[in-house]
């Protein structure tokens, strides 16, 4: 009423879905991390589109799909809302993506890579990270030829990704000539392991693969320590976060595991990003931190691009994106939505942080 | 149907009009699906003394019956209702018939121990029901010959079917309770045992009360799928069995208008107190305590509903009363 | 490791937690032998114990050593003294007035009770698991192939030695008798001069105590707490309780570990995804089938 002179700048938002409380917090909170820095970035660059703000909303979907479905409603009534980066565990991505699908909103996770989520056809779906249709037979091929296994034991926590990614290794490791000993499902949120440990120690596999998140992960290679189960432990992306290590202490060490991505902390391009990150907000950045950023920073070129505010037309421009410096690299996305780089990294838990091995396929 | 509920039935009609913010309606949609599952819990609590802590198992047959119905055979969101209604009320006859010769706390607990065993089953039977990924299904259609009408997010259809199906269902609900049957549902609450010596086949009506509870829950839960777009094993957890009680017991056990108030309450309130949404587990505890000592009939329970619940002074001739029963039962 | 060797590993795992079950399991057999109430509030009493257990630790941790008999010491103590009194105050406030009441009543409000309990836990130490820590790290005793951890030996050795006081206590006591009586005939207990709300009073305070070290035992066993999991653990103990013949005190100690056995005999053997519903379906087999459980309750119901 009494402002005289400049307008005040109107605003548009990002969404941000992703476990923000909860077991998996961190790799909520990393995500969201990421695109508080880019979109901070932004604005401080001077107005995205004339007379606008950039502003980030986030949501807690807590990796529950109804939630993610709820969250994914509120977003899509919001009319100030232009693109998701989210959201963070691919069950909840393909439960939100027909919400997203309906209201014309881009969708760019960083970290759900199961690849049945771009082969329905949803043409708002993308990803800057691998899928596990690549992931999986890469970690199979990893285990079988370098870590020698011959005898394996497969375990999944029954979700989207976790179920996915096991099944795929499963398949390929037994192509490949390797015995699978058993496939056991188990349930997310549950402590007690013991019972399915003791029947694995009783068969004595080279090698056991757990497709599941890093709470789950941790849990079970401190009761297989404490067990005296000394078979070797290879776990895929959801375990690779600094928190596994945290809750595993030193029955961690040894413990490989694939990313959906190379080694962030080794690239150029990314060097600057991660300075940002830990002065900003000290604590150890997630292995996603550095694909949201990239994702938050497509649609904010997207939005720049289409000058306007317009969900369809910055959707339009974030299909064509083509070689998107970033800084994991040079993201295009193809016609389902899967970025171009699909690169599979290896690592393994030595002196308590995750060291790079090597890329699998070498 | 009184003056007082055709009015507020009016305001609900009229609402729309007025508001039309889709995340408005989200909310009244939600608090009407709600609705819906405190009327029928209020068939198997407030007319028949049983208590349910497992109701969330009977709304996720309905939901997963349209699912299953919906994905494998491809039938509509309209076909689908008496299925679903038939599931849950099955489930219904199947639970009921073994745990109603149980009482009081053994019967709760019993409840609660089906309604987990169904969640968990949801949950690990994961080729049948997506397990805790869900299932993904088609919002309801009214097409005719390719034309029509898909509902899709639109919180606006779902808004008038959901205050059809909640007028439908307080009205037969209502009527029940006037009836012969819901008489005899009472003295069974009252006085199991003066009651059977009435006549009245206290094993056969229990069971009754329960199959028709149990039904109008999965109608909740046909409403729920559709509109949701997708089920998972998580929105049918003992929380959710817990928090439609809670409704129960702040809109006043045995009362229809409270049912529906307790439900409008409970859901709205949450929302409109979104930065505290972390105190909404709280909110329910505190409105159940509070409640049972201080206005056990709930905020529009009858004088009835008061009496049952006031303290009794003679505990001993309730633990004869059982001792009796025992011997009597059907 | 041969098939026998495996199935004694087992029964070792089942062992362990079923002694927490056992204390938990006290709890809710104590207090429904004496007033007829399934305290739902027990599981969070629990938790509560866990999380006090871990702030204790978290307080002292700089000046005492990890793994020293005074932080454990320290640490037990404290969280079973908090919690008894935390169960005290719940009886008091929200279960004695509803005493006379219908017991729909008294189960809701314990409901109400275990909500707020869960929210009020969720609110102080946040929403997200804990660390808790881990004391003795894995050193273990071992027999050939079989492997029983220190933990795994201090969980079964501590909680032998409080349901032995426990039961020394209920047994040889004039207390515990005065405990006796009341669970048996409230009305002739009054008569016969026992202040029987005091008696309810310390029945929930031992409970709830025990209850507590459950909780840390808990803690110190899976390395992480959550809010969340008092839930499930309580209706497990419960279902201990139940199958020991509720209002039993032996009972309970001997439900809970059978129940922590075949619990881990069938994920071992079945499936581990349905191990929750073992116990589920053993609960409700109990109610329906055999309410007396194993051993018949101290009162005839």
């Amino acid at each position: 009423m009494f402002s005289l002179g400049a307008k005040k700048p109107g605003v548009f938002k990002i969404g941000c879905v992703g476990p923000i409380t909860g077991d998996q917090a961190s790799l909520g909170l990393d995500q969201l991390h990421a695109l508080q820095i880019a979109v901070d970035e932004a604005n401080a660059k001077g107005e995205i589109i004339p007379g606008y703000r950039l502003e980030v909303v986030s949501l807690d979907d807590q990796h529950n799909p109804s939630q993610a479905v709820a969250m994914a409603k509120r977003l899509a009534a919001d009319p100030l809302v232009l693109a998701v980066v989210g959201h963070v565990n691919s069950s909840c991505s393909l439960s939100a993506a027909p919400i997203y699908q309906n209201a014309r909103i881009a969708q760019i996770s960083p970290s759900s890579s199961n690849p049945e989520i771009s082969r329905k056809g949803f043409d708002t779906f993308f990803r800057t990270c691998a899928t596990d249709d690549i992931q999986a037979p890469q970690a199979a091929y990893f285990a079988f030829e370098r870590l020698k296994a011959k005898k394996v034991f497969v375990i999944d926590d029954k979700t989207t990704y976790g179920k996915g990614i096991a099944d795929e290794f499963e398949k390929e490791i037994r192509r490949l000539g390797a015995s699978v000993l058993g496939h056991e499902g188990i349930i997310q949120g549950e402590k007690d392991f013991t019972p399915l440990l003791t029947k694995i120690k009783g068969l004595s596999p080279d090698l056991i693969f757990f497709g599941g998140m890093y709470p789950e992960g941790a849990l079970l290679v401190r009761q297989a320590k404490s067990l005296g189960l000394s078979s070797q432990w290879l776990g895929g992306d959801g375990i690779y976060v600094s928190a596994f290590i945290d809750l595993a202490k030193e029955d961690a060490e040894g413990v490989y595991c694939t990313f959906i991505g190379a080694d962030v902390s080794n690239m150029e391009s990314a060097k600057r990003y991660l300075e940002i990150y830990t002065a900003r907000f000290g604590q150890q950045r997630g292995p996603y931190s550095a694909y949201a950023y990239d994702a938050a920073n497509i649609i904010i070129d997207a939005i720049r691009k289409a000058a306007k505010k317009d969900r369809p037309a910055v959707l339009a421009q974030v299909r064509v994106t083509k070689d998107f410096s970033g800084v994991v690299g040079l993201t295009s996305f193809d016609e389902k939505g899967d970025s171009s780089i699909q690169l599979i990294g290896v690592f393994q838990v030595r002196n308590q942080a995750f060291e790079y091995v090597g890329s699998a396929r070498e | 149907m009184n003056k007082k509920a055709l009015f507020v039935f009016l305001i609900f009609l009229a609402f729309p009009l007025f508001d039309r913010n889709q995340y408005h309606l989200d909310v009244l949609v939600n608090a009407g699906i709600y609705a819906i599952l405190v009327l029928g819990l209020n068939v198997i609590t407030g007319y028949c003394g049983l208590l349910n802590l497992g109701y969330a198992a009977f709304f996720a047959a309905g939901a997963y019956t349209y699912a299953l119905l919906n994905l494998n055979w491809g039938w509509s969101f309209w076909v689908s209702l008496p299925a679903c209604a038939a599931c849950a009320g099955a489930l219904g006859l199947l639970f009921g018939s073994c745990a109603l010769r149980l009482r009081g706390d053994y019967l709760a607990v019993v409840t609660l121990g089906f309604g987990e065993i169904t969640r968990i089953a949801l949950n690990n039977l994961d080729s049948l029901t997506g397990g805790p990924n869900g299932l993904s299904v088609k919002h309801p259609v009214i097409g005719f010959a390719g034309k029509g009408l898909d509902f899709g997010i639109n919180s606006l259809p779902y808004y008038y079917l959901t205050l059809s199906v909640i007028m439908v269902v307080a009205m037969i609900t209502s009527r029940l309770s006037l009836s012969r049957l819901g008489r005899a549902w009472i003295a069974i609450k009252e006085d199991e045992v003066a009651a059977a010596c009435m006549g009245i086949n206290t094993g056969k009506l229990k069971l009754f009360a329960f199959c028709i509870g149990c039904a109008i829950a999965g109608v909740a839960g046909w409403l729920f799928a559709g509109k949701q777009g997708f089920v998972s094993p998580e929105s049918f957890d003992f929380v959710t069995s817990v928090m439609i009680a809670a409704m129960l017991v702040l809109g006043g056990i045995g009362s229809i208008s409270g049912s529906i108030a307790g439900a409008v309450a409970l859901t709205v309130i949450p929302e409109v107190l979104q930065p505290l949404q972390q105190y909404r587990m709280f909110l329910f505890g505190a409105v159940m305590i509070v409640m049972m000592l201080f206005r056990p009939q709930g905020l529009l329970g009858g004088k009835r509903i008061l009496e049952e619940l006031k303290p009794e002074t003679e505990r001993i001739r309730q633990e004869e009363d059982e001792v009796l029963s025992e011997d009597l039962r059907q | 490791m041969s098939h026998s060797e495996i199935f004694v590993q087992q029964l070792i795992n089942g062992l362990t937690i079923g002694m927490i079950y056992a204390l938990i399991a006290l709890g809710y057999t104590m207090v429904y032998g004496i007033i007829q109430l399934i305290n739902f509030a027990h599981g969070e009493i629990f938790m509560a114990g866990a999380f006090l257990g871990l702030t204790v630790f978290g307080l002292f941790s700089p000046a005492l050593k990890l793994n020293s008999a005074l932080m454990l010491i320290l640490m037990f103590v404290s969280a079973m003294f908090v919690c008894g009194l935390l169960g005290g105050l719940i009886e008091r406030a929200a279960y004695r007035p509803l005493r006379k009441s219908p017991r729909l009543s008294c189960l809701i409000t314990a409901i109400g009770v275990s909500f707020i309990l869960q929210n009020l836990m969720m609110l102080i130490w946040g929403p997200v698991n804990k660390s808790f820590p881990a004391f003795f790290k894995h050193s273990a005793l071992s027999l050939g192939p079989l492997r029983i951890t220190f933990m795994q030996g201090f969980i079964i050795i501590t909680s032998l030695v409080m349901m032995s006081a426990l039961h020394f206590f209920v047994t040889r006591t004039m207390l515990g008798k005065a405990l006796r009586a009341t669970s048996e005939d409230m009305t002739a207990s009054r008569l016969m001069g026992i202040k029987v709300n005091r008696v309810i009073s310390l029945c929930f305070l031992i409970g709830s105590g025990l209850g507590g070290a459950g909780g840390v035992m808990y803690g110190m066993y899976y390395n992480s707490i959550s809010f969340h999991d008092g839930y499930l653990v309580g209706i497990k103990a419960f279902t201990a309780a139940v199958l020991g013949g509720i209002g039993n005190v032996p009972g309970a100690m001997l439900g809970g570990v059978a129940l922590g056995m075949l619990e881990g005999l069938g994920a071992g053997y079945l499936s581990s995804e349905w191990k929750n519903v073992f116990a589920f379906l053993i609960l409700v087999g109990l109610l329906l089938c055999w309410p007396s459980g194993i051993l018949r309750k101290l009162r005839n119901e």
